[in-house]
């Protein structure tokens, strides 16, 4: 069973705001080694270097978009495997589609509560203790 | 503040931008210089704040960006073309966004209709109607979206995940600390347990080896690399190094199963290439004599090399910027300022000490000089934003006042990116926003008008800024009708502005609209009116030590210029004494200096006089009269006379003993401790410590034409009723 507070989790989103929101947020559900990107080139640069349990991503944003990051995790040799969850907004379900065939884990909709995220991780890794 | 509050300060900044972004998107796209890049952003900015407010709840906000998004989402589906009538619709769509988002910001409330209009034109060009009611919220989750469940951990050394024979390759990095042979325990056995686990091969990195005679026995000087090929789990492999973590540099990492192996590079493996100090350093050293290189040589193609050169080349970061509160930049920009003071009293002492011994002296000083120069400019960079920033607000305002007065109006703009101080763009707006108003509310005509004088129907302001001369030139030029002199003179005259039989050159009279009391109650629209007239535009434009000069063309238009100082916090300045006292000239106040004979001064009363220049007239007073230092004025030739532009086009010649020189200083408020005093505007140190006053020209002129003048009854047009 995975333990909450071992997760090392990184976040991406272009937004300070939604980043340190979704850092409480995981908070909230016990991680406590989060690592932040603020853009898909340092997303792969933390995933590549890092030793990582989840990338949780945002779609939207400006140069590199989630799919595109997910696509470039995917292809990269040291970061291939590790659980991605997307971020969409509400109603995309195409693009959830889309997501799941090139490899995401899962996905969340935008705005999320502790609970939400907790149960999209679970259902990524396992029940948390 | 709670951190809550923080973060969604920190949203409504990302919002501020993000609005920037689309009103700059739009406005592209209505001049039709617009792509599908420019749609996406649009779009992605308006998407941000969407989401942004979903997270912090402000649902309102939620529900318009929703509708202004799908109408974006269907221009970049293909859908609606980007045309003007939509983009027509959508900036006013960002106005209203603007509002809500500001509305948020406040924390007032909203009223439940607000935006209205807006949404349902936006709704119609997605060809809803408003009987169609709402539309259906989109579920916040997908019903039949399964996805696999991985467990992580386990999942890196799953059997079934990795290649053929079950077998990870991990690439490990280990590196003990001094900490580490203090506790004694040796690397070496940590190397052995992990050899125990599979196929280790580890090079040395004796680059920090020092010289012998420079080592010490119990610092480790030697590190490994490399990798290990094994079935063990990740965490038996971290329990090697249960006992020393934290005195040592570990990194396990799980590499790739190693493709087809390209031309394997033999590398000398860690024994051979350590050199001789192994005798001098026994505790550290015999590790690196071990021969680690003991896995069979199935896989020569695994070749050990140092981690950092086996991970894949990091690509190169984006630009990357960070937010500083504007504060810790400003504590930065006083201590400067210290250090320039600091730096010229050095600077006169060297310069007071004899030759011999100052010329090493002055050599480093004009290093520091150089340094605190270079310093000075980055640290202004870094207060320096594009004044854009205030730019992006006119577009809404030129939109909105142009359906007030039923004219057409277009904005062009030019150097939005020109960067400027970050105190001075914020004390731009005002005055910028209220030049627009004027124009469009008298400058620019109504498409009637217009035609008839054969314009075209639509009115042109262009808003422009650059660089010129170490200044800040901001522009504001219309194509209206410009100012009517007889109209203002007629006014002005009315209002008692000028005396009746007083004469004005065309120049004058424009100037005239920027005299306190000229703008009036029947001036007062509903737009370019809320009792603020051209006198505070320019007040404020002076108070940032800033000149606003006007170009009226009759017919054709009318162009208002301010010329801006590109910081506040340092000063060009004219150093000037007086009887025993040391003032400072802002020298954008100063015209020219002369040394005139004493025939060109026509003496008045009580000191005062007139100075013919060059066929002028310009009055001219003593200093020390005007600040009333109470000492006799020297009558002799020495004294030089400095005319200064009152800002407004008015010169007064200021008599003064001495130039002294031209400095850069660093301006002090006095405000705080003395108050407001007529005719200062702050104080700096100089050089030699001492504190000198900072003049300000226009209080001077002000005092000058009250104490000089006021036998004649007029105000302060009299030098040219005079030269007339």
């Amino acid at each position: 069973m995975p333990i909450a507070a071992a997760l090392k989790v990184l976040v991406v989103d272009d937004q300070n705001s939604v980043r340190q929101m979704t850092r409480i947020t995981l908070e909230q559900i016990g991680v406590r080694h989060i690592h932040e990107a603020e853009n898909g080139v340092k997303a792969i640069d933390t995933a590549s270097t890092q030793p990582l349990d989840l990338i949780i991503s945002d779609y939207n944003m400006p140069e590199m978009d989630g799919m595109e990051l997910l696509r470039a995790v995917r292809g990269h040799p040291a970061a291939r495997r590790i659980p991605f969850i997307l971020v969409t907004g509400r109603g995309d379900r195409e693009l959830v589609v889309k997501a799941a065939q090139a490899g995401a884990n899962n996905y969340v909709v935008k705005p999320f509560t502790a609970d939400i995220l907790k149960t999209k991780i679970e259902q990524v890794i396992g029940r948390l203790s | 503040m709670s951190s809550l509050d923080q973060l969604k300060n920190t949203f409504f900044d990302e919002c501020s931008e993000a609005l920037q972004q689309i009103e700059g998107g739009l406005t592209d796209l209505r001049q039709g210089h617009g792509s599908d890049d420019t749609i996406n952003a649009v779009f992605r900015s308006v998407h941000s704040v969407k989401g942004g407010a979903g997270i912090f709840g402000f649902d309102s906000l939620v529900g318009f960006a929703h509708v202004f998004e799908t109408v974006l989402d269907a221009m970049r589906g293909g859908t609606l073309a980007p045309s003007t009538d939509i983009v027509d619709v959508l900036l006013p769509a960002n106005d209203v966004l603007t509002d809500l988002i500001a509305m948020s910001r406040a924390g007032e409330a909203i009223p439940p209709n607000y935006g209205q209009e807006s949404r349902a034109a936006l709704e119609r060009l997605l060809g809803r109607t408003e009987s169609d009611g709402p539309e259906e919220p989109a579920p916040a989750d997908f019903d039949g979206l399964d996805f696999m469940p991985v467990m992580v951990g386990d999942m890196a050394d799953a059997p079934a995940e990795s290649a053929g024979d079950g077998k990870q390759t991990y690439a490990i990095v280990f590196r003990p600390q001094a900490e580490m042979l203090r506790r004694a325990n040796e690397p070496l056995f940590i190397i052995r347990e992990l050899q125990k686990l599979g196929e280790l091969e580890l090079t040395a990195e004796t680059d920090r080896l020092p010289h012998l005679n420079e080592i010490e026995h119990d610092r480790p000087y030697i590190g490994w690399t490399g990798t290990l090929r094994t079935d063990a789990r990740r965490e038996q492999i971290e329990e090697v190094f249960e006992f020393v973590t934290g005195d040592c540099q570990v990194e396990i990492t799980l590499e790739e199963a190693p493709a087809p192996a390209p031309e394997p590079m033999p590398m000398p493996v860690a024994a051979p290439s350590a050199p001789a100090p192994m005798t001098a350093a026994p505790a550290a050293a015999p590790a690196a004599s071990l021969p680690v290189h003991q896995a069979p040589s199935v896989a020569p193609a695994a070749v050990p090399e140092p981690a950092e050169a086996a991970r894949p080349a990091a690509p190169k970061a984006a630009a990357t910027t960070m937010r500083v509160e504007v504060e810790k930049i400003d504590r930065v920009v006083n201590m400067v300022g210290e250090l320039v003071i600091a730096q010229a009293m050095l600077g006169q002492i060297v310069h007071g000490l004899p030759e011999d011994t100052s010329s090493r002296l002055t050599q480093i000083l004009d290093e520091v000089i150089h340094h605190t120069r270079e310093l000075k400019d980055s640290v202004m960079s870094m207060r320096a934003q594009a004044i854009g920033a205030v730019f992006q607000r006119m577009p809404r305002l030129v939109r909105e006042l142009a359906t007030k007065t039923g004219k057409k109006v277009q904005l062009e703009m030019h150097g939005e990116n020109t960067e400027v101080d970050r105190s001075i763009i914020e004390r731009l707006g005002d005055p910028l926003t209220h030049i627009i108003r004027n124009s469009i509310d008298h400058g620019i005509e109504s498409p009637a008008q217009r035609l008839a004088a054969g314009k075209d129907e639509e009115g042109t302001i262009t808003l422009s800024a650059e660089h010129r001369g170490g200044r800040i030139v901001v522009e504001v030029r219309d194509d209206g009708g410009g100012i009517d002199p007889d109209r203002v003179l007629k006014k002005a005259r009315e209002k008692g502005l000028v005396s009746p039989d007083a004469v004005l050159t065309e120049d004058e009279i424009n100037n005239l609209i920027f005299m306190p009391g000229f703008s009036t109650a029947d001036t007062i629209s509903d737009i370019s009116g809320r009792g603020v007239g051209m006198d505070v535009v320019r007040r404020n434009i002076q108070d940032v030590g800033g000149r606003i000069t006007i170009k009226s063309e009759r017919g054709r238009g009318m162009t208002l210029q301010l010329a801006l100082p590109l910081t506040l916090a340092v000063m060009d300045g004219m150093v000037i004494k007086v009887s025993q006292e040391t003032y400072v000239l802002p020298m954008s106040a100063i015209v020219e200096c002369l040394r005139p004979s004493r025939n060109d001064i026509h003496n008045l009363v009580g000191g005062r006089g007139l100075l013919q220049l060059r066929g002028n007239l310009v009055p001219v007073v003593h200093l020390s009269d005007l600040l009333d230092m109470g000492v006799e004025n020297s009558e002799s030739d020495e004294r030089v006379v400095i005319i200064a532009d009152a800002g407004d086009g008015t010169r007064l010649g200021i008599i003064v003993d001495e130039l002294l020189g031209h400095q850069q200083v660093v301006v002090k408020s006095m405000e705080e401790s003395y108050g407001a005093v007529p005719g200062v505007a702050g104080a700096t140190i100089l050089g030699n410590g001492r504190v000198a006053l900072i003049l300000d020209v226009e209080k001077l002129s002000e005092l000058a034409v009250t104490q000089t003048y006021s036998f004649t009854g007029g105000r302060s047009r009299n030098e040219t009723a005079l030269a007339n």
